[in-house]
C-alpha cells in the first residue's frame, strides 16, 4: 500500500511539457528524492502533488483518496519551500501554529492543546527558545527548522521539501542534511525531497527518482542508480567527475573515472579491458589525482581518470600508460536512444 | 553703503546663518567639554553640510506655512502697507478667523469634505483591493492589458468628463448633494489606488500565499491573513493618497453642487472668499492652513510607506 500513487501525470505550459507522463508510487515512511537538472520538471511534479499546480492529465492518489481535483488544504500534505516562506508578520510561535489554526475550525481542540503541539514540535527541532522571535531575526538554519516545524505540526501524510537546503551555506548544509535524515527516520514520516544536488540526493534518499525533460529516467536506491544506470543520461548526470563516454562503431560505452586505473593496480587484471592512456594534464586534489587525457583510438574524446593519492605510481604528462577497467564496470549504451544495452548486444569485441 | 545694503536686504537669512553658526559652535564646545575626541568632532563637521542642505529644504517647505500662519492674524492695514512688515506693525487680530468660521460655511465645508473623503476611501478600498490583487497575480497577457486599460481611465481629465457626469448626477437625482461626489470620485480614485496597490501586492512573494494554501486556508483567507497584513503600509499610503485626491478635486465639486452649505472645502473656500476680484487673503490662508496641517501630519507619519508606494509603482507597476 503506497501513500502517494501518481499515474500518467502530465503538465503542459503552452508548448512546454514540464511533466510528460510520470508514474510513481511513494511508500510509507520512505525518504524519496527527486533529482534532476533545473528545468526537468521536478518542482512542477512536487507542486502538483501539493495541489499548487493543476495537472493537464493523469491522476494523483494520496492514501485512498483521489486528490487530483482537490485544493491543497484538503490533501493532507505539507510543504517546505525553497525560500521557507515564513510569514514575516508573525512570530515563530504563530508561524508554527498557523496550520493548526486552520484545522481548529473543523477539529475542535482548545488553545492549550494547540500550544502543546507547537511546543512539542519546537522542542523536537530545538527551536523552543525562539518562539517569540520574528523570522527576520533568525539565522538561515533556524528558519529552515521553523519551516519544517510548521510543515510537521499537523502530522501530514506526506512532507514535501523543495530544495530546502539550497539557501544554507555549505558548512551548515552537511549538518542540516544529517539532522533532516535523523528527524525523518525518527518521526517515520513519508518525505519527498526535490533537489538538483546529487550529493544531497545520494546522502538522503532511500530511493532516488532521476528526472530529465519531464520524464522519469530511473527510480532506485542510490547505489543502484550509481552502479547500474538505466541510460546514458543517468550515467553521466550522477558522479563527479562524470562518467567517461566513448564512441564505438555501433554503440557508446562508458566507465567511471575512479574505475579507470593503471593496469598494474587492477585486482583482477585478467578480467579487465586495457587501453593506452595518454596523459595530458594532472590535477592534484588532495585525496585523489585527477588525470585528463585520451585513450588510444579516441583522440577527440577527453577521458578522465581518478587515481587515489596513495597510489604512488608515476603519472607524468605527455606520457602514455597502460590503464584498464574491470569488465563489469563498463556500461554500454544504444547509439540512438542512449538506453543501456548488454555487452553482447553492443558487440563489444574485448 | 553697498555692504550695508546687502546686510539690510538679506537681514533675515544672515540672522538665520549667524544663529546656526552660534548653535554649531556651542554644540562643538559642549561636546569637547564632555570628552568628544577631535576625530568625533571632525565626523560631525563632515556630516554637517548634509544636514545644512536638509535644513534649507525644510525651510523652503515650512516657510509658506509659517507665512500663512502670520497672515491669518494680520490686519488689513498691515497686509496692504508697503513695504509689508514681515511680522506685525499693528496688533494681531482674530477678526479673520471669526469671519471664516462665522460668516462662511467653513465648518460645513469641512464636514462635507470629510464625509465625501471617508466614503470615497471606503468605496475605493472595497473595489480596488480585490481588483489590484487580481491584477498582481494574473500576470498573463490580458491581465496586464486590463490593468493598463483601467489606468488609462484615470488619464481622461475631468474637464472632458464633467458635462456627461453632470447629466448622470442629475439623472440619479443627486444634484446639489455631496452624495453626487461620493458616486463620481471613485471614477478616478479607484484606478489610481488599484495601480498603487498592485505594486504592493506584487512585492508579496507568491510563495507566502502558497504556503498558506498548503497550511489549510483557501485563497480568500490567504489574501486576508497573509497578503493584506504584509501590504498594510501600502494600503495606508493608498488611503492617504485617495483622501487627498478627493480633498483637492475642484471641477466636479463646483459643477455638481450649487448649494453653498453642501459644498466641499476645495470649492466652498474659494467661492466664498473670492468675490469677483476681491481676495479675502487672511481667511483664505487660514482656511487652507487649517486643513493642510492634519493632511501634512498624516503624510509625515506615513512618509516611508508613501515613498515606497511611489517608487514601487514606478518600478514594478
Amino acid at each position: 500500500m503506497s501513500v502517494v500513487e501518481i499515474s500518467g501525470l502530465r503538465k503542459h505550459f503552452d508548448a512546454v511539457r514540464a511533466v510528460d507522463g510520470v508514474d510513481l508510487s511513494i511508500q510509507p515512511g520512505e525518504f524519496l528524492v527527486i533529482l534532476g537538472p533545473s528545468g526537468c520538471g521536478k518542482t512542477t511534479l512536487m507542486r502538483m502533488i501539493a495541489g499548487l499546480e493543476k495537472p493537464t492529465a493523469g491522476s494523483i492518489h494520496i492514501g485512498d483518496a483521489d486528490v487530483t481535483e482537490l485544493p491543497p488544504r484538503k490533501r493532507g500534505v505539507s510543504m517546505v519551500f525553497q525560500s521557507y516562506a515564513l510569514y514575516p508578520h508573525m512570530n515563530v510561535y504563530n508561524n508554527i501554529a498557523f496550520p493548526l489554526k486552520a484545522q481548529r475550525r473543523e477539529k475542535k481542540f482548545d488553545r492549550a492543546t494547540m500550544r502543546g503541539k507547537v511546543e512539542a514540535i519546537a522542542r523536537l527541532l530545538e527551536i523552543d527558545t525562539l518562539l517569540d522571535r520574528r523570522p527576520r531575526q533568525l539565522s538561515g538554519g533556524q528558519r529552515q527548522r521553523v519551516a519544517i516545524a510548521r510543515a510537521m505540526v499537523t502530522q501530514p501524510a506526506v512532507l514535501l521539501l523543495d530544495e530546502p537546503l539550497s539557501n544554507l551555506d555549505a558548512k551548515l548544509r552537511a549538518n542540516a542534511r544529517d539532522e533532516l535524515k535523523d528527524f525523518q527516520r525518527s518521526s517515520n514520516i513519508t518525505a519527498v525531497f526535490v533537489t538538483h544536488d546529487q550529493i544531497e540526493a545520494m546522502g538522503l534518499g532511500d530511493r532516488i527518482v532521476v528526472m530529465a525533460e519531464g520524464k522519469i529516467q530511473q527510480v532506485g536506491t542510490p547505489q543502484r542508480i550509481y552502479d547500474d544506470p538505466a541510460n546514458e543520461f543517468v550515467a553521466t548526470f550522477l558522479g563527479s567527475p562524470s562518467m567517461n563516454i566513448l564512441r564505438a562503431q555501433s554503440h557508446r560505452f562508458g566507465f567511471r573515472p575512479e574505475h579507470f586505473l593503471p593496469k598494474t593496480l587492477q585486482d583482477n587484471p585478467n578480467n579487465s579491458v586495457s587501453f593506452d592512456y595518454f596523459v595530458k594534464r594532472v590535477e592534484y586534489l588532495g585525496s585523489d589525482r585527477l588525470i585528463y587525457g585520451y585513450v588510444g583510438g579516441h583522440e577527440n574524446e577527453l577521458t578522465l581518470a581518478k587515481v587515489p593519492s596513495n597510489v604512488r605510481a608515476a603519472l607524468d604528462i605527455e606520457n602514455e600508460y597502460e590503464f584498464a577497467v574491470q569488465r563489469e564496470n563498463i556500461k554500454y549504451f544504444h547509439e540512438a536512444s542512449g538506453e543501456r544495452i548488454e555487452a553482447q548486444m553492443a558487440g563489444a569485441d574485448w | 553703503m553697498n555692504v550695508l545694503g546687502f546686510v539690510l536686504t538679506n537681514f533675515w537669512s544672515l540672522l538665520v546663518l549667524a544663529f546656526l553658526g552660534l548653535v554649531g559652535l556651542r554644540i562643538g564646545w559642549r561636546a569637547r567639554r564632555y570628552g568628544a575626541t577631535r576625530k568625533e568632532l571632525r565626523y560631525v563637521l563632515r556630516r554637517s553640510p548634509f544636514y545644512f542642505v536638509v535644513l534649507v529644504f525644510c525651510f523652503f517647505a515650512a516657510a509658506p506655512f509659517f507665512i500663512m500662519f502670520l497672515h491669518t492674524f494680520k490686519t488689513d492695514g498691515d497686509l496692504y502697507r508697503r513695504p509689508q512688515p514681515f511680522v506685525y506693525r499693528q496688533e494681531p487680530t482674530l477678526e479673520h478667523l471669526d469671519t471664516l468660521f462665522n460668516n462662511t460655511a467653513y465648518l460645513d465645508f469641512i464636514r462635507n469634505s470629510v464625509l465625501v473623503g471617508v466614503a470615497v476611501v471606503i468605496i475605493t478600498l472595497l473595489l480596488s483591493l480585490p481588483a489590484a490583487y487580481a491584477l498582481a497575480r494574473l500576470t498573463g497577457r490580458w491581465g496586464e492589458r486590463a490593468g493598463i486599460l483601467m489606468f488609462l481611465v484615470y488619464l481622461v481629465p475631468p474637464t472632458l468628463l464633467f458635462i456627461p457626469m453632470f447629466r448622470i448626477v442629475v439623472l440619479l437625482g443627486l444634484k446639489d448633494s455631496p452624495l453626487s461626489l461620493i458616486v463620481v470620485y471613485p471614477s478616478f480614485t479607484v484606478p489610481f489606488s488599484m495601480w498603487l496597490l498592485q505594486g504592493f501586492f506584487k512585492a508579496v512573494p507568491p510563495e507566502l500565499e502558497e504556503a498558506a494554501l498548503v497550511d489549510g486556508y483557501n485563497r480568500v483567507e490567504a489574501f486576508l491573513r497573509v497578503v493584506l497584513p504584509l501590504s498594510l503600509p501600502g494600503i495606508i499610503s493608498t488611503v492617504v493618497f485617495a483622501f487627498t485626491l478627493t480633498l483637492h478635486e475642484f471641477i466636479y465639486g463646483l459643477v455638481f453642487i450649487a448649494d453653498t452649505s453642501q459644498r466641499t472645502l476645495s470649492v466652498g473656500v474659494p467661492t466664498e472668499l473670492i468675490l469677483g476680484d476681491v481676495y479675502f487673503w487672511q481667511p483664505l490662508l487660514a482656511a487652507a492652513l487649517i486643513v493642510a496641517i492634519p493632511v501634512g501630519l498624516a503624510y509625515n507619519l506615513f512618509l516611508d510607506s508613501l515613498v515606497q508606494g511611489f517608487t514601487m509603482g514606478a518600478v514594478k507597476g
